[in-house]
């Protein structure tokens, strides 16, 4: 397998070295790859190693004491809902992806939270040959998709000649019992349901949809909805980003 | 190589990678998922001197290293139910959390010029310990000890210019393209030598990697 073109990107992608088009392209790849998974997981093993090549530095006697009291003032995840993100932090979400554009995607601070989700992906994909087509496909636009807080987050690829999306959800909690997510395309301000979808319990899914022939979108949203999905978003969407098309 | 490893315990070091020692890591975390923060605590004190050495390497100034040190605990605390041992010791999971906090702090308050200053200073020599630190800090635990001599060692095996560009990477968060502008090297012997490092450090550190009997 040492022919096989992707593993040369594992090195580097597990040091965190890659620019964020290969990551992203190799984390779509890892989604359908075992060979390179394995070889990741070993490679990440040895980067879990490097901090012992730290030099030594003796923490101060406070900071104990410090870790103790921030921690108190944090619940453990799991024990909450995510609560839902007012229009106006939705729309500032919003604002911000729009004016940071493509360099959105390029947010390094969903890197190792993206690798930690791909890097062992075990998700039973449904459609991999339309994922990876997609994936692949030289017209493939995509959009980051985060809401007011850190997680959860999403991201998005859109090959408008395949008339397909793949997302990838990470650190999202499945839906309520009753409820399900549903992702929508913003076109000319009017939602259009793409399907819905949940994550597994360990808060990750990829997916690939099937996209309307004629739809053109810029915005895409995600919210939560009854089970089965509505024809109209019935609740503000939670994560929001815009599409940044690859011409 | 091999001889670099007869005088390291490898038992008591890769029991504690597993979390198969008395008291396993793993069932800190666990103890932390259910809410007690007296976990937290056994965990920190097992694992200060890696996640604050590591902070400051990346950081370089206490202050903030204090202050990734806090939040990563915090999120470990936090993000204790999400702990799967299927990916890996609780060490090495601590360690991403702590390491992507200080990176995500330095891009915060704009210093990556000063990392990357820090890296050019830093020369020959690396960001990592040199080779001459290679005794170890006393406050670590004894297993920690022999972990950090081995992995120290390890390193010191990879020729000089892999293990500059593995340095680079891990220590100063610089991409593949930028450490090959830093080094003013073409991006595929900076791409070829990160993987044949990375191989390399792959079989020496196998004694220590789960599962590894290379």
């Amino acid at each position: 397998m040492t022919d096989h073109r992707w593993l040369e990107f594992a090195a580097p992608y597990a040091l965190g070295a890659l620019s964020g088009d290969e990551q992203a392209t190799f984390e779509a790849h890892l989604a359908t790859c075992s060979t390179c998974r394995a070889e990741l997981q070993a490679l990440r093993d040895v980067t879990g190693l490097l901090a012992h090549a730290a030099p030594d530095a003796i923490p101060p006697g406070g900071l104990r004491d410090r870790v103790l009291r921030e921690a108190r003032t944090l619940r453990p995840l799991g024990t909450r809902r995510a609560a839902a993100v007012s229009w106006l932090a939705a729309a500032a979400c919003l604002i911000l992806a729009l004016g940071l554009g493509y360099g959105y995607l390029r947010e390094r601070a969903a890197r190792d939270q993206a690798s930690r989700a791909l890097a062992t992906a075990r998700d039973a994909l449904a459609a991999r040959d339309s994922l990876v087509a997609t994936l692949l496909a030289p017209d493939v636009g995509s959009a980051a998709l985060a809401g007011a807080g850190r997680p959860p987050s999403a991201r998005l690829f859109w090959s408008p000649s395949r008339h397909r999306i793949v997302i990838a959800v990470y650190h999202l909690p499945p839906a309520a019992a009753g409820r399900t997510y549903q992702l929508w395309a913003i076109a000319q301000g009017k939602p259009v349901s793409l399907g819905i979808f949940n994550t597994a319990p360990d808060g990750r899914l990829t997916a690939a949809m099937v996209v309307p022939p004629d739809l053109k979108f810029e915005v895409t949203a995600v919210t939560d909805e009854p089970a089965g999905g509505s024809a109209q978003p019935t609740q503000q969407p939670f994560l929001i980003g815009k599409v940044t098309r690859a011409d | 190589m091999q001889k670099t490893g007869s005088r390291v315990n490898f038992e008591a070091v890769l029991a504690n990678q597993q979390g198969q020692s008395r008291a396993p890591d793993g069932a800190l975390v666990a103890r932390m998922s259910a809410g007690d923060d007296r976990a937290l605590g056994e965990l920190y004190d097992r694992h200060e001197s890696m996640a604050y050495a590591l902070a400051v390497a990346i950081v370089a100034e206490r202050a903030d290293a204090e202050e990734v040190v806090a939040d990563a605990f915090g999120q470990a605390w936090r993000t204790a139910p999400q702990f799967d041992p299927g990916r890996g010791s609780v060490a090495a999971w601590l360690a991403t959390i702590t390491r992507t906090r200080a990176l995500d702090l330095l891009r915060a308050r704009g210093r990556r010029a000063r990392a990357l200053e820090r890296a050019a200073q830093a020369g020959t020599d690396g960001l990592a310990a040199p080779l001459a630190e290679m005794a170890v800090a006393p406050d670590r635990g004894a297993e920690q000890q022999e972990a950090t001599r081995f992995v120290r060692r390890c390193l010191a095996e990879l020729p000089e210019p892999q293990r500059r560009v593995i340095e680079l990477a891990y220590f100063a968060g610089l991409t593949h393209t930028e450490i090959a502008a830093e080094l003013q090297e073409p991006l595929g012997t900076v791409k070829t030598r990160m993987r044949a490092g990375m191989e390399k450090l792959r079989g020496l550190l196998a004694p220590l990697l789960a599962g590894g009997g290379a």
